[in-house]
């Protein structure tokens, strides 16, 4: 990550600063219109995860680059309590109505790539990039 | 940041001014359901022309506000939604299915009146 | 030299696209120092004496190209191309390389590009011009080769500086063309016409790709919220196919439309389209769809009511 950039994240009003600072770089590395908001809504969903479900945890923020292809890559880390299921936790509400409301599956679908690594009684990581189009 | 909360006549317009906590829109909802009661209002208008992010949270608390009101009486209509947030709000799976939305406040009064008319002759 | 072709009117080379310090710099990088230009000032004669000549082998060269027919067949195009490869030769020998010496490189580059010249070709014919050249310059200084040389290597220093500049106003003024014709095309593919207060219509036509469907999305959003658009009437008589992607891409514009507070009528689907739509599993009773384009308008109006009925229509409140 380039110009790496850390949020704490411990209650609501931070999810606003990680939002708005996610927005700041997604212009800064060039991204533009919707794609803006998209980036900003998806940071929105892992920081409040982290809040209501952690407590705290930090919220990194960066470029980045892959194969000559420019983008924002987005971590959302905290030591909280795991996720027992992710597959559970991933399910799509949209089409299901079973989502368990974590916001995790709309933040995949915001951004290009997202990863999610969690291990119950350690912690969560979820890492999330949108390329440049 | 609370959010002002004006009467006009038996509707009441609550025009968001900046990026709410999730805090402020609880809040937001607490005072708007008390209000409604109280006023014995018969339509509220969320104006969210300034919310440049609309989440999952904010969206499932404007969707609770839509019910409660209901229950109270009243019908909501939300104005404003940003192109951008439109189409973040459509990706996520969220669209809001049976609330009205309107282009502005303008149009908001003049929905919210079709909309109560409806429902009047629903009954 | 970022975004050259951001004024299609003004002319190619004045100070803001290419300017003085960009001229300087081509030239140190080219190597061209003062003795070069004094070397320079001592073959101009010999470079004049021959003019017609060696603007006549860059022509002579082209000739054998069917590529440039396009160029060599049209009278008009030839009498000004020889011209400026005259004034072409006579500046590049004058030993002056300022802004005008810029603007009229960029004129040929223009010119040549006018007839569908490539780069390619074009470099070739200006090697053939040089050749003429520097066989000139070593008959004249037989007995001094090594002189002879010294000054024709001035002169190509500045030939390649030249090239340089004309390689560039050719891909620059290309890279414009271009661009502008991107941009006429999807104008014209995906506007939203307002027929009346409050309406928009938005014709589909030709082959709906990602890209395009969601510069489609973005465009009509934005034309709801400049026109205050309450009804969007979307006609897909010119759309024969739609894949899974696209399909999903317009259900998302009428949610998002939607959530701005306009109605979408979807008229104009084929059987096949709305066969296909269904195959992919979009619920058609979700979107409102008529039958003919006329048939939306007419829905749309009667959505509408009579033009500006909003002060008779609202009834009091409280």
């Amino acid at each position: 990550m380039i110009d790496e950039r850390r949020v704490p994240i411990d209650r609501d009003v931070d999810i606003v600063t990680a939002r708005q600072l996610g927005r700041e770089l997604a212009a800064e590395a060039g991204f533009t219109g919707s794609d803006l908001t998209l980036i900003a809504t998806a940071i929105s969903e892992v920081a409040r995860n982290i809040v209501v479900y952690a407590e705290r945890g930090e919220i990194r923020l960066g470029r980045t680059d892959r194969n000559g292809r420019e983008g924002i890559e987005v971590v959302a880390a905290d030591e909280g309590p795991g996720i027992p299921d992710i597959q559970q936790a991933m399910q799509d509400g949209f089409s299901t109505g079973r989502s368990l409301g974590l916001g995790l599956p709309g933040a995949r679908r915001l951004m290009d790539e997202f990863e999610i690594v969690s291990e119950v009684g350690k912690g969560t990581v979820v890492t999330m990039r949108k390329w440049r189009p | 940041m609370s959010v002002p909360i004006l009467k006009q006549g038996d509707v009441l317009i609550a025009s968001i001014q900046s990026a709410l906590t999730d805090r402020d829109l609880l809040q937001l909802k607490d005072e708007l359901a008390e209000k409604v009661g109280r006023l014995r209002s018969r339509g509220v208008v969320i104006d969210v022309t300034a919310l440049d992010v609309m989440d999952s949270f904010a969206t499932r608390t404007i969707r609770s506000i839509a019910a409660a009101t209901r229950l109270r009486g009243a019908e909501t209509v939300v104005v404003g939604i940003q192109p951008e947030v439109a189409i973040a709000l459509v990706e996520l799976g969220l669209t809001l299915d049976g609330i009205a939305t309107a282009l502005d406040l303008e149009e908001g009064l003049d929905v919210l009146v079709e909309v109560m008319e409806a429902r009047r002759r629903d009954r | 030299m970022a975004d050259q072709a951001t004024d299609a009117e003004a002319p190619f080379g004045p100070a803001g696209l290419f300017g003085p310090a960009d001229l300087e710099r081509r030239l140190r990088s080219g190597g061209v120092g003062p003795e070069d230009r004094a070397g320079i000032g001592e073959i101009k004669d010999e470079v004049l004496k021959h003019l017609d000549e060696h603007v006549a082998a860059f022509f002579e060269h082209l000739a054998s190209f069917p590529e440039a027919q396009a160029l060599l067949r049209r009278p008009d195009l030839m009498e000004e191309a020889r011209r400026l490869e005259r004034d072409h030769l006579v500046a590049m020998a004058s030993g002056t390389y300022d802004r005008d010496y810029v603007e009229q490189r960029f004129r040929l580059g223009r010119l040549y590009n006018r007839a569908q010249l490539d780069v390619a070709l074009f470099m070739g014919a200006f090697h053939a011009q040089m050749s003429s050249i520097g066989r000139r310059i070593m008959q004249r200084y037989a007995k001094d080769a090594v002189g002879g040389f010294a000054r024709f290597s001035a002169f190509k220093k500045i030939a390649f500086v030249d090239l340089g500049i004309v390689v560039d106003a050719m891909m620059t003024e290309r890279e414009g063309t271009i661009r502008r014709q991107q941009q006429a095309i999807l104008e014209l593919s995906t506007p939203a016409l307002q027929v009346r207060e409050r309406l928009l219509i938005l014709p589909i036509i030709g082959l709906l790709d990602t890209f395009r469907a969601k510069q489609l999305t973005d465009g009509l959003l934005k034309a709801i919220r400049a026109h205050r658009a309450k009804v969007v009437v979307m006609d897909l008589t010119g759309v024969s196919t739609v894949d899974s992607k696209v399909a999903n891409h317009l259900i998302q514009t009428v949610a998002a439309a939607r959530l701005m507070g306009a109605t979408v009528i979807v008229t104009g689907l084929s059987s096949d389209v709305a066969q296909s739509l269904v195959t992919l599993g979009v619920d058609l009773s979700r979107l409102n769809t008529i039958g003919d384009l006329q048939g939306g308008i007419e829905e749309a109006e009667r959505i509408l009511g009579p033009a500006s009925p909003r002060i008779e229509r609202r009834p009091a409140v409280g």
